[in-house]
């Protein structure tokens, strides 16, 4: 975009000059009144003026980076407290080798002391292959487990001829497990009377089956007890093979550390775990899926809602977005002839440097020598054109020396030094002796 | 056309209702749809740029190191008001490094039909001129979503001018030339060679100075007094060849040497001689003629604004004959050069009768502190041959300025802090011994 009438700006330009001219283009003017002490002015700003950029300091990279470790700080900070809250309670829970509140091993070692062998299995096909007619396989969490898990469990079920329990069981492992039973509602009172005929029930009598899931049976097999309002919290349901049942439990409670002292709890869970002389502890594991079945295994995406592809393409746009945003500049950069910076010492510090590559110590001796010569005639009073003559020079320097000086030729007008430390010393007493004559 | 953050960040927040309430092209659509729309309504209710009306004003020129202010008057003729961001561009060297960003740009609100002044201040670090570049505007919507970008050219210069530090000096130099002058209380009969007037005889004045027939004619014994010389001419010839390119310490030699053409020039005017100026080194880059006192400075300030050091070896035969061009009578010709070797002996040397035949020449030059400090370095053998080097050169120096003086040139050779007193001093020792 150009203006349209690019003279009117410049001819306001042009029109202006000379009124702004006038106060600024007489910088002689305050020389000009120098008799009234004006003298020094604000010129000398020049090396100031070209000091480069400021580097940053600890101070300000530390003022920069201070509010990111602030945020870095708070998120790890609440991250652990977040994993001490969650972690803390749920550890170990019904667990048969944990001693926690949530765990189970109070019922493990009552069954142990009644000669029943608990094994701890965590995966679906281990416990398939330890199921038989002479074990009880403990689910504890029938609604964690996948297909290929599930069906594991049900041929376990259907073809063992052993006891399975099912540790509250939900509408998602229910139809698979039993397709049977279905739930019905909670219940909502924990402590429940038998009100059945089984005699692990009666004998064990009110017992904490209540506080979740409650059932219904299609059929008329299977023998519902502890009701909750007219539906039982307690199923068990004869299997496929001869001998074998499944027992759903509608809460975990009886078999937790915790509860086990209460009520009837010990003494349903043991009879209802004990009576055969196996007994398979089911806990399902996180990692068990990768493991039971590779083909299952999920990337990272497959794992996201659909709706975080979308997402993220818009973030994409916004990402262009900003690009464009940062990539528009205010205006295009401005050119301009930089002057040439060459130092006025650079050829003699080249010539320095040309001695020492050649060694020239002969020519550096000879240089120093005559000038300590030179200022030394200077100095007597011996005429400049003399000054490189020993016998004018000589006698005049040893006049002025309070104390003889044995070798004052061969330091004048010595030959070239053999070493560098030679040299080095030889430029020491010219400045000695110079020093010496200006003194005394 | 310009995007601005928030337009980046609605997109960005448009995400959420992408990836939560509707995840297909309907939503992107839906969310892109309306983002553009409001940029496009954005774009149509910003102030257009190609209509506003810009001038400048302020400062056109300014001494090296003071601050120069250049206002810029943005009108905005148009019916929406106009939100916008100015980058007011000049070349890099007009701001310190690292403060141009903050320097340059301006926030500006011009309601409908008005008008409103941003002041951009420039800090040049060098000296000439420096031209303003292009005044982008970046005019915002209502909405800051979107603006409209366009560039206007509204040339100015701004001047930089040599700084002159070295006027610190000019009142000591007035005293020693009014002292000279008789005008002050110290009774010495000045030793020019110009006769000034007549005074009755005091005991203590010199006996040669009475004048007989003036004596003769009165009753009384009449003196002759004398003042120095006025109305002298003098040539100041800067050389811009390559060897006034080196720096010393941290300016180049040329920019000394200017120092001292400067008190050199405010002393002589105020001497009551003409003072012109030549700049040359393969053909004449500045030249100030014929200026009266009170106009030498201002004149020469500015014409030595714009010299730069040009890499090239300057051409001695030129720069004579342009010397004797330009002063026809009897004149001090004041050369700031340099003491190289190599130059002075093929090129100014064998010329140099055709000057001093006529004109009494001297010639300054720019010495380097840094060869001083090489001669005295010892301790270690590569010292010992700094030393050895900075000798060398120092003695070739003194043999060129022996060389010089042997054709009658006055030389002084010293550093860039006590080149413009010393060459003052020197003036006034010829002006003193009636020598120009």
């Amino acid at each position: 975009m150009t203006p349209p009438d690019p003279a009117t700006p410049a001819h306001g330009a042009r029109e202006a000059a000379p009124r702004a001219a006038a106060p600024r283009t007489a910088p002689g003017a305050p020389a000009a009144g120098a008799d009234t002490g004006e003298a020094t002015g604000p010129g000398a700003t020049g090396p100031k003026a070209r000091t480069a950029a400021p580097a940053p300091t600890p101070r300000t990279v530390w003022r920069r980076s201070r509010g990111l470790l602030i945020c870095l700080g708070i998120l790890i900070v609440a991250a652990v407290a977040l994993a001490a809250l969650t972690t803390g309670s749920r550890h170990g829970r019904l667990d048969p080798r944990s001693a926690d509140p949530d765990g189970s091993r109070a019922v493990a070692e009552l069954l142990r002391a009644r000669g029943v062998t608990t094994r701890v299995v965590t995966t679906a096909r281990e416990a398939a292959a330890a199921a038989g007619p002479t074990t009880t396989l403990l689910v504890t969490d029938p609604d964690r487990l996948g297909e290929s898990e599930l069906r594991a469990i049900r041929s376990a079920i259907d073809l063992s001829g052993g006891r399975t329990v099912l540790l509250s069981p939900g509408s998602p492992s229910l139809p698979d497990l039993a397709p049977a039973a279905r739930t019905k509602g909670t219940a909502f009172d924990r402590n429940l009377d038998p009100g059945c005929t089984l005699p692990a029930a009666l004998s064990a009598g009110r017992a904490a089956t209540g506080g979740d899931h409650r059932y219904t049976t299609d059929g008329a097999t299977g023998t519902a007890c502890y009701p909750s309002g007219g539906h039982p919290t307690l199923l068990v349901l004869p299997s496929g093979t001869t001998g074998g049942d499944t027992v759903l439990l509608g809460s975990e409670t009886i078999l937790l550390n915790k509860k086990l002292a209460s009520e009837g709890n010990a003494s349903l869970a043991l009879q209802l775990l004990g009576t055969r002389p196996d007994l398979v502890w089911y806990l399902p594991s996180p990692a068990e899926a990768q493991d039971e079945d590779p083909a299952r295994e999920q990337s990272f995406l497959d794992l996201l809602p659909r709706g975080w592809s979308w997402a993220l393409l818009q973030l994409l746009t916004a990402a262009v977005l900003a690009a464009l945003w940062r990539a528009r500049r205010l205006g295009p950069l401005v050119t301009e002839k930089l002057p040439v910076a060459i130092r006025a010492s650079e050829t003699t510090e080249g010539r320095a440097r040309l001695y020492r590559k050649a060694g020239a110590r002969d020519r550096a001796a000879t240089v120093l020598r005559a000038a300590t010569r030179e200022r030394l005639a200077a100095l007597l009073g011996v005429p400049p054109t003399q000054a490189h003559d020993p016998a004018a020079l000589l006698p005049a320097v040893s006049a002025r020396l309070t104390e003889r000086q044995p070798d004052l030729p061969g330091l004048l007008f010595g030959t070239t030094p053999t070493t560098d430390a030679a040299l080095v010393a030889l430029a020491d007493h010219l400045d000695a002796l110079e020093r010496e004559v200006r003194t005394s | 056309m310009a995007l601005t953050g928030r337009a980046a960040l609605l997109a960005a927040l448009g995400s959420l209702p992408v990836g939560i309430l509707e995840p297909s092209w309907t939503g992107m659509l839906a969310v892109n749809g309306a983002l553009a729309l409001a940029c496009a309504a954005d774009y149509a209710l910003a102030a257009p740029v190609r209509r506003l009306t810009l001038t400048r004003s302020g400062d056109t020129s300014v001494r090296l190191g003071e601050p120069a202010e250049v206002h810029l008057t943005v009108g905005n003729p148009g019916t929406r008001p106009l939100r916008a961001r100015v980058r007011d561009a000049w070349p890099p060297s007009s701001w310190l490094p690292g403060t141009e960003t903050g320097a340059s740009r301006h926030t500006l609100v011009v309601p409908a039909g008005e008008r409103r002044r941003v002041t951009t201040r420039l800090l040049p670090t060098r000296r000439g001129d420096r031209k303003a570049d292009r005044v982008t505007i970046r005019s915002y919507g209502p909405l800051g979503l979107l603006a409209r970008q366009g560039t206007h050219t509204v040339p100015w210069t701004v001047r930089v001018l040599p700084p002159f530090t070295s006027r610190k000096h000019l009142p000591s130099r007035l005293a020693r030339l009014r002292e000279m002058d008789g005008r002050t209380s110290v009774l010495t009969r000045g030793e020019g060679t110009e006769f000034d007037s007549l005074r009755d005889y005091v005991p203590g004045d010199d006996t040669r100075s009475i004048d007989w027939r003036a004596t003769a004619r009165g009753h009384s014994v009449a003196v002759r007094t004398w003042r120095p010389e006025r109305d002298r001419h003098i040539l100041i010839c800067l050389d811009t060849g390559r060897t006034s390119a080196g720096r010393v310490g941290d300016a180049p030699r040329l920019d000394a040497a200017m120092d001292a053409a400067l008190l050199l020039a405010a002393l002589a005017s105020r001497a009551g001689d003409r003072v012109d100026l030549l700049a040359h080194d393969r053909r004449t880059r500045a030249q100030v003629q014929g200026r009266s006192a009170g106009d030498i400075l201002p004149a020469f300030v500015s014409a030595m604004a714009t010299l730069e050091p040009e890499l090239v070896e300057t051409d001695a035969r030129t720069l004579v004959s342009t010397i004797l061009r330009n002063a026809p009578r009897r004149s001090l010709v004041v050369l700031l050069t340099s003491l190289d070797a190599a130059p002075i002996e093929e090129g100014l040397l064998p010329l140099l009768p055709r000057l001093t035949q006529r004109h009494t020449v001297l010639l300054a030059s720019v010495a380097d502190p840094r060869v001083k400090e090489m001669t005295r370095s010892r301790g270690t053998i590569d010292a010992v041959y700094e030393a050895a080097a900075g000798t060398q050169s120092q003695t070739t120096r003194r043999r060129t300025a022996e060389q010089l003086s042997r054709h009658g040139v006055h030389v002084v050779d010293a550093t860039p802090d006590t080149l413009a007193p010393s060459l003052a001093d020197a003036y006034l020792s010829l002006k003193a011994a009636g020598r120009l």
